[in-house]
Formats: structure tokens, sequence, C-alpha cells
């Protein structure tokens, strides 16, 4: 029983971070039809952030230093302002063009960033100790110790679930957004501002990286140019497999990527473990043949070509 | 002027083969007649992305879906060529977990190439047969899904793979005529390709897939068809990739090389073998040009370089480019066509090419 | 309050209108109507800016309509129920009509748009917490039109309404748009396929086909039909009897 629990954690906090991530995604594709690429390299930067930029095979602390009060924000705001720089330098531009295109411009995005993150910090990876004290355990029951992180993510990941979930039903722009993202033409023919809900998609998407950014590089403890790029694959496939252009499809792939991962990670004969991303796929491309319009359907998942 | 004779008329209908293979040639004897050890082996690295570059033509020209894994299948036949062409005694050390009979014998480079490029295929026939199955972008994830799966894989399959240090001892046989033979075949494999009916009906989806799929065409199936014959040249490349270098490292076969040769073809123009061409000759000079620029120049005694990595900002910032100014790549996306023919004529040979 | 002069649209190598001109006053309900394929769906997503036209004009009341965005063509007053209605089916029928207040800020007069909307049909209200994928065809008709009303439009086009819709539900929503002329002063651009309906509603009427205006004027001097059969078809309908279609 007690081992259940933890590895029920495991797996939720773990499928919290690919939910987070996979919502990113998810949120930009049902606005722009944009599988945004870069989206890794957005999360990736968030944690660049923190450290003073230099090559030195030492990170020393920018702005990881601050109080968490100040830290959050000022991470959320890099991640926002970049990705709204992307999307006036590379997805406006894209705008008419198709998702095919606009994929592949992502793609550049991302290798463009990747290496500018190598010009100013190195190519090596990086130890960052941050908010370190958060992976002490804490007795949830007799015998259950969990790292005090895990809770964190998974609470962090509940509350802005809820809150995402209010936007996008209670307030204009969120029914807005959730209109422009199943017939976008339509919408702006009852005047919605496309630009604006773009933007907005675009800023909303960044602050779930940023989330995701912080979390993860607290749990890790560690900045490497790619971090975000497996983190974003495995938040593609829950996309994928959570059927493209749902929202609560790319939550449900993403608690079921993790899930899978997680039991694989200690079910698995510990020779076979390292495989275990192989063994992940696998099954994807197994859910995929028994389903491949995804666990959930979506109308916007129709392809806007 | 139309052709009168039969001959002629063949000609005429493979004249962008002609026109490519001549303009390679070219290139190739001006640049080996120059002598220069490094050039040439640029050159032959050039060559070998080129059959790579055709080899991804031929899939995402015809389907018009993105593959983001065939670096994957570049990995996979470069490997079983290598374990076929080592040395045994080198394979006892670095490879020992290859089955008895490859661990014993050794074969020539062109069967063990074939072969690999062969295995390639098959790999990509299997995972095709899930991944084409999803729809235009689901199936672009799903390949890159299936690329960092394979990478991972090869990364700790260390018995067969070194894993993640390097497997040395290939022999070196890839020559820049080597290389250039190759691209004529892959060159001639994708233009019967998308002549053939196979490539019409892809071709007929990519443009409409519902219609398509109401005209009878098996719209998966002739994806897996053109996923499984590309993946055999880009695996055959990888097998000339490893015969070049003389080592194997799984990193080489990363995001760098998809993002590399993906850009090559886009900025040459998608859908027509001659845009696989001209794009990887473009930006090969590009790539040349500022992997120099970051070594340095020197100017009046003080060394001025570029950052390191500016070669591949530089190559983004290209492609980035050519996609938001001209989306259809250098070629717009046409072959060369029939020089000898009236204006009105020739548009509409363009038209049915493209 | 709407003139398209010498409107062209092209698509590729294809024109879809070569040069049309429509002249619409306020308070009419003007009506197009064309064969398959004559381009009156052009028409209508020219006027809402949804397509750009090769050449010609198209001015609002005096602001010329081409060269700006959809958005921009909404915030004038002009509203459209596209052809096959674009309702937001996973959105709920109470949000659906939300978004039509898109470019609004007068919150007492959305609410009491919202239930006259609710009013004219009653409907919409019994489902308004529904999803929008949920309703009948003539349900989402109403819904679009409803939809559009919220934008609380000077103008407004319609494609096809009756298209799909069993003969009762049509009567009722030609019944809801004529009422609309005549309690909010409305102004109507109809397109249908079938001149017989399009007749008995409209007070100017226009023959579409292959991309021009066949046959213009006020639908009370066209009532013989012969004249509009022969713009509709290409020729006129002297052999009885015979089968066109």
């Amino acid at each position: 029983m007690a081992f259940a629990l933890q590895v029920l954690m495991n797996a939720l906090s773990l499928g919290s971070l690919y939910a987070l991530a996979a919502l990113g995604i998810g949120l930009l594709f049902g606005v722009l039809k944009l599988i945004n690429f870069a989206h890794g390299d957005f999360i990736t930067v968030g944690a660049y952030a923190l450290i003073v930029p230099s090559a030195a095979t030492q990170a020393t602390l920018m702005i990881g230093d601050f109080h968490p009060l100040i830290l959050i924000p000022c991470i959320v705001a890099v991640v926002v302002i970049l990705a709204l720089i992307a999307e006036f330098l590379v997805f406006r531009p894209l705008r008419s063009a198709s998702p095919a295109t606009l994929m592949i411009g992502s793609f550049a995005l991302g290798f463009v960033i990747q290496n500018i993150l190598i010009m100013i910090y190195g190519g090596r990876p990086k130890a960052v100790g941050i908010w370190s004290d958060l992976s002490l355990g804490v007795e949830l029951m007799e015998g259950v110790e969990v790292p005090k992180l895990q809770l964190i993510i998974i609470g962090v990941t509940l509350v802005l679930m809820v809150v995402l979930v209010l936007f996008l039903t209670k307030t204009k722009y969120g029914v807005h957004m959730r209109a422009a993202a199943e017939d976008f033409r339509m919408a702006r023919m009852l005047g919605i501002e496309a630009n604006r809900v773009i933007m907005l998609a675009v800023a909303i998407s960044g602050m779930l990286a940023a989330a995701v950014s912080m979390l993860f590089v607290v749990q890790t403890g560690i900045l490497e140019f790619r971090m975000g790029v497996s983190l974003m694959l495995f938040a593609f496939i829950a996309t994928v497999i959570g059927g493209m252009g749902s929202l609560v499809g790319a939550v449900v792939g993403g608690f079921a990527v993790g899930a899978v991962s997680i039991l694989l990670q200690t079910f698995l004969p510990s020779e076979m473990r390292v495989f275990r991303d192989v063994f992940v796929f696998a099954i994807v491309i197994f859910i995929l043949l028994v389903r491949p319009q995804g666990l959930v359907m979506s109308r916007a998942s129709r392809e806007r070509v | 002027m139309e052709p009168k004779t039969p001959l002629g008329h063949m000609v005429r209908e493979v004249w962008p083969l002609i026109i490519l293979s001549v303009g390679l040639l070219l290139v190739v004897a001006i640049i080996q007649s120059l002598d220069d050890r490094i050039i040439s082996q640029s050159l032959t690295e050039g060559l070998i992305r080129l059959v790579v570059v055709i080899g991804l033509y031929i899939f995402i020209g015809n389907s018009g879906l993105i593959s983001f894994g065939h670096i994957g299948f570049m990995m996979i036949g470069a490997y079983a060529t290598a374990w076929q062409t080592m040395d045994p005694m080198t394979k006892d050390i670095f490879v020992p977990g290859l089955p008895g009979y490859l661990l014993a014998n050794s074969h020539h480079w062109l069967v063990a190439t074939i072969i690999g490029g062969l295995v390639a295929a098959i790999a990509a026939f299997i995972s095709g047969l899930a991944m084409m199955r999803l729809s235009g972008i689901a199936a672009s994830i799903g390949t890159f899904a299936l690329f960092m799966s394979f990478y991972s894989l090869y990364l700790q399959w260390s018995t067969w793979t070194a894993g993640q240090s390097s497997l040395v001892g290939i022999p070196v046989t890839t020559t820049p005529w080597v290389a250039f033979w190759f691209c004529i075949v892959a060159m001639i494999g994708a233009f019967v390709y998308s002549r053939s009916k196979f490539g019409l009906a892809l071709r007929a989806s990519r443009e409409d897939e519902v219609a398509a799929k109401a005209a009878g065409v098996d719209v998966t199936g002739e994806r897996v068809i053109s996923f499984t014959i590309s993946a055999f040249f880009v695996g055959m490349a990888g097998g000339l990739y490893g015969h070049f270098l003389g080592l194997l490292t799984v990193d080489t076969f990363y995001l760098p090389m998809t993002f590399i040769t993906l850009s090559m073809l886009v900025v040459g123009g998608m859908q027509s073998l001659s845009g696989a061409v001209v794009g990887t000759i473009i930006l090969s000079l590009v790539i040349e040009l500022l992997r120099k620029a970051e070594k340095g120049v020197d100017m009046g005694g003080t060394n001025i370089s570029l950052p390191a990595s500016s070669a591949e900002v530089g190559l983004g910032v290209i492609l980035l480019l050519i996609l938001i100014f001209r989306p259809t790549g250098f070629t717009r996306n046409a072959e060369i066509y029939w020089p000898f023919k009236p204006k009105v004529a020739v548009t509409e040979v363009t038209h049915r090419q493209s | 309050m709407l003139e398209v002069k010498d409107l062209e649209v092209r698509y590729g190598r294809l024109t879809a209108l070569r040069g049309i001109n429509l002249s619409i006053k306020e308070g009419e309900i003007a009506c197009i109507v064309g064969p398959n394929g004559a381009g009156k769906s052009t028409t209508l997503l020219s006027i809402s800016s949804v397509l750009n036209p090769t050449a010609g004009t198209i001015t609002f009341d005096g602001q010329q309509i081409n060269g700006t965005r959809p958005e921009d063509v909404a915030r004038m007053g002009v509203s459209q129920v596209p052809e096959g209605r674009h309702i937001f089916t996973s959105l709920t029928v109470e949000e659906n009509l939300q978004v039509g207040t898109a470019t609004r800020r007068d919150k007492p007069e959305m609410k009491r748009d919202y239930e006259r909307v609710i009013e004219t049909f009653p409907i919409l209200g019994e489902r308004r917490r529904q999803s929008a994928g949920k309703l009948s065809g003539g349900e989402q008709q109403m819904l679009a039109i409803g939809r559009a009303l919220m934008t609380s439009p000077r103008f407004m086009t319609i494609d096809e309404p009756s298209l799909g819709l069993a003969p009762k539900i049509v009567d009722r929503v030609y019944e809801v748009l004529i009422d609309l002329r005549k309690s909010r002063g409305l102004t109507l651009l109809i397109v249908e396929q079938s001149s017989e309906r399009a007749l008995k509603a409209a007070d100017t009427l226009y023959v579409l086909r292959n991309g021009a205006i066949q046959l213009a004027g006020k639908a009370s001097e066209l009532q013989d039909g012969k004249a509009v059969h022969k713009a509709y078809f290409g020729f006129s309908d002297d052999h009885e009897g015979e089968v066109m279609i």
C-alpha cells in the first residue's frame, strides 16, 4: 500500500510536468494550428534565465537568488517576452502559411535558440542548486515519504489547470479563444481580433512553459541546452495520444505518458531500465494503432489546410 | 522547339535528371581538380548529405508530410553497414553483442551498404505501418518521437553500438566519386519513383487527401511505400557516412543533422528533386563559409572570428527567411524544365511537375 | 449602403467573379440567386473581407471594405451567416451568442439583444447551456442568425438560409428575416440557389451565373419568372416538359 502510494505520487508528479508542457503546446495548436517545436526551448530559456550569463562551467545564480515572489514573475516575464518575440518575428510572418511550414519554422526557431544558448552559456551542462530544501521528504502517512517538491509540482499543476479552465470558460477572452481555436475565420468574421487572441494564447503558453522551467530545474538541478527537448517530446506524444487540439486530451495524455514512464521505471528489470523511453514509445505506437484519432476526439483536431 | 523523334521525347522526359547529373558531375570534377584534401572531404560530406536530402525528398516531396525521423534511419543504416564491414577482431572488442555470423564475417562495403539501406527500409516499413495512419501533423510528431526513440535505443545498446563512446575501426571507403555515384543512383530512384504510379498517387493525396481517397488511392499504403523507399536511400547514406568518417557515434545522428538536411530540402524547394539538389549545394556552401568564419579570418594581424555555433544560428535564420519570403524554396518547387519550348508550354510543364 | 463595383476575384488561375456590381440601399432585402459555383459565396466572403478581390471596390457607408481585415468589417456593422453556418460546436449555445458581442461594450444593450434573440428563437433559450454541436440543423441555423444579430449589425448577409432545412423551418427562418427588417431596420443580403422563395422575400434580385450578374432588378418587376429563368440557366424555358437537371 505504501509502495503503491509512492509510485502513484511519482507518476502524478511526472505526469504533471508533461501535462503542463502539453497544455502549452495544445493551446497554440488550437489557435494557430502551430506545432511549436520551440516550446521545449522556451522551457530551457526559463531555466537558464536563473543564472548569470557566462560560459563558465560553474553556474552563478542571478534571478535564481531573488526571493521567490520576485523570482517567479521574473522568469515568467522572460519566457513570455521570448514567446511574444517569437510570435512577432516568426509566427506572425508565417500566419498564412501551411501548418507544415509553420512547424518547420518553429523547428528552425528552436534550433536557433539552442545555439544562441550555446554561444552565451557554453554547451556543457551546469549544476544549479535552487530551492534544494524542497527535495527533502515529507511524511504523507506511516512509512510513506515523498519529496516536498512532488507535492508542489502536483499542487501547482492543479492550480494552473483550474485557473486555465476558469479563464477559458468564465471570461470573455477565454470564450473568444475557444471560439477562435475551433473556427478562426468565423471568429474573425464576428469581430474577434485575430492578433489579440493569438498573442494571448502565446503569452499563456509562455507562462505554462515558465512554470515547467522552474519546477523542472528544481527537480533535476541541472541546466543543459537541450533540457527542454526531451520534455517537449513527451508533451508532443501526450498531445497526439490525447487527441490533437483537445486541451483535455493534452492533460489526459500527459498523465498517461507520465504514468507509463513511472510504471516501466518501477517494474522493468534493472538492466532494461535504460530502454524505458523505447518502451514508452512502443506503447504509444500501440495506442495509435488502436486509436489513430487519439484518446479524446475533438472537432478542432481537423487540420486547417 | 518540340522534339520530333522518340529519342527527343525521352530526353525531354528525363531532362531534369540529365541536367542535374551533369551539373553535379561538373561540380565534383572541378572541386576534385583542385586536389585539396580538406575541400575534397567537405565535398564528400556534402554529397552524402545530398543522398540524405534526396531520400527526404522522396517522402516529404511526394507525400507533403514532414518527417523529423529520417536521421534515425540514417543511423540505423550507418550501424548496420559498419557491423558488416568492420574487421572481426575489432568487432569482438567494440560490439561483442553482435550475433555470431556478423562477428565472424565481413562483407564488401558495397554489399554492406545496400544491406544497410535495406535494414533501414525494413525499420521504416514496420514503423511506417503505425505512423502513416496518423493525420499530417500528428504523423510528423510521430516521426519525431520515432527518431528520439531510435536515438535513445542506440545510445543505450552498448554491446551493439558502443553506446555513448565511439565505434572505431570502420574501413574508410567513401571517396568523393563513390558518394557521387550514390547521388546519381538516388536521383534516378527519386525520379523514377515520383513518375511511377505510386508517386503519382501519393502526390494526388498531397494535393487533396479526400479526393485521392475518393478516387481509390490507398493513402496510408502509398505513404508507407514512399517512407520505406526514402529510408532505403537515407540508410545507404548512413552507411556511406560511417565509411567516410571511419568511426560512428550515436550523437552524430541527432538534431543538428536532422535540422541541416531538412533545411537543405526546404531551402531548395520541398516538392522537387531539383530543389533537393540546389538546396544542398547552396547550404553546403553557406555552412562551409560560416565554419570558416567561426575559425576566424586574419585581418591586419588580428584574428576576427564569429563565435562558436554561428554556423547553426546562421542556418536557422536563413531557413526562417526562406520560409517567410519564399516558402516554395529557391526552385519554387519546380523542376529544371526543358529549355527549348515556347514560354506558354513551359509553364504548363512546370506546373505538371511541381 | 453597400456598393460593390467591378468586383473581380480569382483563385489562382480560376476566375470566380468577373467584375460584378451590386448596390444595396439601407433597409432593403436584396437577394442573389444563382446555380452552384456561380460565385455567390465568393461575393459574400469578399464583402466580409475574408477573400481579397483582385480588382474592384466594396464600400460600406462610404468606407472601403476591401483591404481591411474581417474583424474590421464586423466592427463596421456588417455581419455574416456563412455557408455551412459555422457555429462553434464545442461552445455552449449561450457562449456562441456571447462571441457575437466581441466588438461591443454596451452591456445593457447586449443584454437586451440577447433577450430579443431568445424571444425570437425560444428553443435557443431552452438549450442555452447545451453544447451547440448537439443542436439540430434548423436550431443551428437559428443560432447562427442569432449570433449574427448579437453583433448588433446594420447590414447582414446570409448564405443559403434554407439549405438542408425542412420547408416548415425555412418558412420560419424567412418570417424572422422579414420581421428583422421591419423591427430593426436591418438591411439584408440573402443568397439562395432557388429563386422562388427569394423572389417572395426580396425587394431587389440579382441573378448570378458564371461569376457575372446576368440580371438585376426590382423583384416586383421580375415576377413572371421567364427572364429570371433565362438569366439563371443561360437559355429560356421554351421547351416545356424538358428535364433540366
